[in-house]
């Protein structure tokens, strides 16, 4: 039993189911804390609302945006950029097509990946920079944020280490500490990926009953 | 000991709704921008998350998915203990208005300020409550209101009835529609009654008060305790009922409008038997059908406050100002009006709680800063008594020089009676 | 074929077959780095990795172990070349420059840039340990004044981080045969410095965002003042006292005027070696690895001192990096005329409004 196929074929297996069960346990036991139905006379539609909330939240609206311009920028930079490597550099797409979901796609070209890439990074990196400099978001955070933070990085940056990809070690590494990321997910913060429908979504609901989405 | 009382209140205030905005909390920290004790204070204890965490640390160890399994490897946060509690209480009851204002930023939607009401709970059991909230909730429980008198209702209702010639029957049975009162209007702005009778005499509506249940501050509600809410509202119910209105008219007071129209029947259990209709609604529909006619324009640079809990968290954002368009010749908007308004400073039980007023006062100038933006007001509209008198309180404060109008009483003034003048524009002398 | 002859062929912009087989053969990997920036001018208009590979599966001998003599038969066979810049006049199979420039790289820069780096390290613990960790003298005064901004403490937080990812990586490429290659193995350090080589090449383009900004948040207060030269004359931070200084003292203004200068001659010469196709001749390139090689090496020693002094030397300095506000009597003894600036009320004092 090498080490390769260990990390390639068994952990792989688990991690992923891990992350699968995990993540829709986490959901279910999450939806099924229940709540009582509500018996004020509605004035708008609930349904409505939650769309509405899920939406609006996309873009800092009130009168924010200059004043939480950087977080929208860095936000937006690593979240997007992340997604877009997650599912469009090659190595994941033939990932993706061979062990996953049986289809590809056309990939990004290597100039695009590295473009994404460094503005993955840099929103990244700028959001950990905040976290550690601001004392708003010192006096918030935990050891999670912090984990969260940092295995996600690695995740990426181990990822880009190997873009040679002439070295099975470090395809490895890679492949190692994504399946620790997932491991970690379902018991973490980064559910956000997943709660955040959840908790705009009600949000919206309660005040789209009454006709006003904050 | 009680701490224990106090974790199970909190755990009995998790549900599906609370559950998703813990989860989903990222701390990025952006409510601060919109939390004026933050932004005057420049203090980072009082990000409006923050404020979530003792209720988020009882969901992490005793009820999140995966609790169990955390406590057992030694993860999930420590018990909340009695000083974890008393460090908290400034933050929960002194430093949150309930205004909601946070949820805009966040990127999340979490509605912090129902988070913040529902963690109440915890201090309520564990006895923790500020004196000045507590000691208004008891007489709102043994006397009916937090600061009327038995017997003072009735003298001020006949005094106003004898100054606009109308006469205001109390505890009519049979009629339409049962208003309810702040206790600050039938003590500071008690005018707001009699323009309510020129109003519903004007459009024949059938109206009355109780003299039990005339009190539509609902302290209980503010201060968190399910227990008091419930009696209070349950007050409103059987006197709505004993009385048979169809309707029952929410004044110009906040949290009256939330705590008896939305979450009123989730707390007696049962859909009410009422329709309850903000006044605000009712005029603005009743300007609709033409069933109150209004005679002049105010020409004063005039504002409108919006109450967060009418606005932003009601969804009463354009009635009122259909009704301002109605009598105003010169009406201006703040930035960020409606939904995105920032609040007066003491909503949320923090005007009835004399330990923050410090902060309270020192919080106005968020507003004062929205307010001298548009430059040369001269009247401040607002439709919620609370916020009116915070607002006057810091007004005085800041050396300002700036009358506070409730609505219902501006479009009294400029009600069409015929060959009658306008009312004369009477301004109450400042008590204070 | 010796590696050194693989500087020149490196340059050269050989079918991309040869180039995989030469990058695979185990040649110095320092010049596999430019064989890739070479190498992804192809790829630029070919598209990703994936495809890149498969169509050119390359040798499966990848430790290096074909001969040599194989190699050299396809050049002697007559195997032409095109330059990444045809505007570099015509292709020189071997250049003899190119030797000169290989014993400064890899003798001069090497053993000086190191001793370098090792002499800032040996004055910072010597430092260390005569002077021990920089107290308050006065104790905390429990008071605070804001000392960076949320602007200046997200730029530093983030050149910081991205210069320790650069700083290493490179130190890796650099000395990685020297010192690594005995102790790991040349397999290991081969998967190592490819990695390094990856990272610092996709990384670099951060760094150099991040020191333009850096200079220009950081520029005003690092202006030279009368009182920098007082400050040398007394020896700066050698002696007990404190001599007073502004918002920076000269030696903070040396070590920012050093990161800048230094970064941007990083930056300048890390474009021409990430995209050699830039380059109008080969000195320019030769050039470049070794004002990198030059300025690399400087200002990694400098950070040595700025860590030690910024984070466990000096009580209280961190906290200003941190939390934005710094002890009062910490201002006063390390920031005399600075903190009497800032007592005159906070405009004056932080000189840069705060963030939000």
């Amino acid at each position: 039993m090498s080490l390769i196929w260990f990390v390639e074929q068994p952990l792989w297996y688990l991690s992923a189911t891990v992350f699968v069960v995990g993540v829709l346990w986490r959901l279910f036991a999450l939806v099924a804390l229940g709540k009582k139905e509500d018996l004020s006379v509605a004035r708008g539609s609930a349904g409505g609302g939650a769309v509405r909330a899920v939406l609006l939240h996309f873009i800092p609206h009130g009168g924010f945006f200059s004043k939480t311009f950087f977080h929208f920028l860095a936000g937006y930079a690593f979240h997007l950029g992340l997604f877009v490597l997650l599912l469009f550099a090659a190595p994941h797409v033939t990932f993706i097509d061979e062990r996953i979901l049986g289809v590809g796609w056309t990939p990004l070209p290597r100039w695009a990946f590295i473009l994404t890439a460094e503005i993955a990074f840099a929103g990244l990196i700028f959001l950990w920079a905040r976290r550690i400099s601001d004392p708003v978001q010192r006096q918030i955070s935990d050891a999670d944020d912090h984990a969260g933070t940092w295995l996600t990085f690695i995740a990426m940056l181990t990822g880009c280490l190997a873009l040679q990809e002439s070295n099975d070690a470090l395809r490895i590494i890679h492949m190692l500490s994504v399946e620790v990321w997932l491991i970690y997910f379902p018991f973490s913060r980064l559910m956000h990926a997943f709660t955040w429908v959840l908790s705009r979504g009600n949000m919206g609901a309660v005040f789209g009953r009454r006709g006003v989405t904050p | 000991m009680s701490a224990q009382k106090a974790i199970d209140a909190l755990a009995g205030q998790i549900d599906s709704t609370v559950a998703s905005y813990l989860e989903a909390c990222i701390h990025c920290g952006q409510c601060a921008e919109a939390c004026h004790f933050y932004q005057v204070t420049g203090d980072p204890k009082y990000t409006p998350t923050y404020k979530m965490r003792p209720i988020d640390r009882v969901y992490r160890r005793d009820k999140a998915p995966f609790s169990g399994l955390m406590k057992a490897i030694g993860l999930a946060p420590d018990e909340l203990t009695m000083q974890d509690l008393e460090d908290w209480s400034e933050l929960l009851y002194d430093t949150c208005t309930l205004c909601g204002r946070c949820t805009l930023v966040c990127p999340m939607g979490i509605d912090i300020a129902t988070v913040v009401r529902k963690s109440r709970a915890g201090l309520v059991a564990a006895g923790m409550v500020p004196e000045g909230l507590l000691a208004a909730a008891e007489r709102a429980v043994e006397q009916g209101s937090p600061l009327i008198k038995p017997g003072v209702l009735e003298k001020v209702v006949a005094k106003q009835s004898a100054e606009v010639g109308i006469p205001i029957e109390l505890d009519k049975k049979g009629v339409d529609y049962l208003v309810i009162l702040s206790a600050m209007e039938i003590l500071n702005f008690y005018e707001v009654i009699g323009a309510l009778a020129k109003i519903f005499k004007q459009a024949g509506i059938s109206w009355t008060i109780s003299t039990t249940a005339f009190e539509a501050t609902n302290i209980g509600y503010q201060m968190g305790s399910p227990d008091i809410a419930r009696t209070l509202v349950q007050r409103i119910v059987d006197s709505a009922e004993e009385l048979g209105v169809k309707y029952v008219i929410s004044p110009e007071c906040g949290h009256a409008y939330t705590a008896l129209n939305w979450d009123g029947p989730n707390m007696t259990g049962k859909r009410h038997s009422f329709k309850v209709i903000h006044i605000l609604e009712l005029l603005e529909q009743l300007r609709r059908d033409g069933r109150v006619k209004t005679k002049g324009l105010d020409g004063r640079r005039i504002t409108y406050h919006d109450p967060c809990q009418i606005s932003r968290r009601g969804g009463v954002i354009d009635e009122p100002r259909s009704l301002i368009d109605q009598i105003s010749s010169n009406f201006v908007e703040m930035r960020n009006h409606g939904a995105a308004n920032i609040c007066c400073g003491g909503g949320g039980g923090v005007s009835s709680n004399p330990r923050a007023e410090g902060l309270r006062i020192k919080a106005f100038a968020c507003k004062k800063e929205q307010i001298d933006e548009l430059g040369g007001v001269e009247a401040l509209v607002t439709s919620c008594a609370n916020c009116r008198n915070v607002l006057e309180e810091a007004i005085d404060e800041f050396e300002m020089d700036l009358p506070v109008v409730g609505l219902t009483e501006l479009v009294a003034m400029y009600l069409d009676e015929g060959e009658k003048k306008p009312a004369a524009r009477k301004r109450r002398k400042k008590a204070a | 074929m010796s590696h050194r002859d693989g500087i020149a062929i490196m340059l050269l912009n050989a079918p991309r077959k040869n180039v995989v087989r030469l990058a695979r053969a185990g040649a110095v990997f320092l010049v596999a780095a430019l064989v890739i920036c070479a190498a992804a001018t192809p790829s630029l208009s070919e598209g990703g990795l994936a495809p890149h590979l498969s169509t050119n599966p390359g040798p499966a001998n990848t430790l290096g172990g074909q001969s040599s003599a194989d190699y050299w038969r396809q050049i002697r066979q007559g195997q032409s070349f095109t330059l990444v810049n045809p505007q570099m006049g015509p292709p020189v199979l071997v250049q003899s420059e190119g030797q000169d420039w290989r014993i400064f790289r890899n003798e001069t820069i090497k053993r000086y840039g190191g001793y370098l780096i090792l002499a800032m390290l040996a004055a910072t613990i010597l430092f260390a340990a005569l002077r021990g960790r920089v107290r308050i003298e006065g104790g905390r005064s429990g008071r605070t004044i804001p000392r960076f901004s949320q602007t200046e403490r997200t730029i530093h937080w983030f050149v910081a981080a991205v210069f320790i990812m650069l700083g290493v990586s490179g130190l890796v490429l650099l000395f990685g045969r020297t010192i690594l290659v005995p102790v790991i193995g040349k397999t290991a350090h081969g998967a190592l410095a490819s990695a390094m080589l990856q990272g610092h090449n996709l990384l670099g383009p951060l760094f150099i965002i991040g020191i333009l900004a850096m200079a220009v948040v950081y520029f005003k207060d690092n202006l030279p003042r009368s009182a920098d030269i007082a400050w040398f004359f007394k020896g700066g931070p050698l002696f007990k006292w404190h001599v007073p200084s502004w918002k920076y003292n000269a030696g903070e203004k040396i070590w920012f005027w050093s990161a800048v200068i230094g970064g941007i001659a990083l930056s300048g010469s890390g474009i021409l070696m990430e995209f050699p196709w830039l380059a109008q001749n080969l000195q320019q390139l030769q050039l470049a690895t070794i004002v990198h090689g030059i300025a690399a090496t400087i200002v990694i020693g400098f950070a040595v001192g700025h860590i030690y002094l910024g984070t466990i030397g000096v009580e209280g300095a961190l906290e200003g990096m941190t939390q934005g506000q710094v002890d009062e009597n910490w201002a006063q003894e390390h920031h005399h005329l600075w903190a009497d600036a800032a007592s005159d009320g906070p405009s004056a004092a932080s000189e840069t409004a705060p963030a939000e």
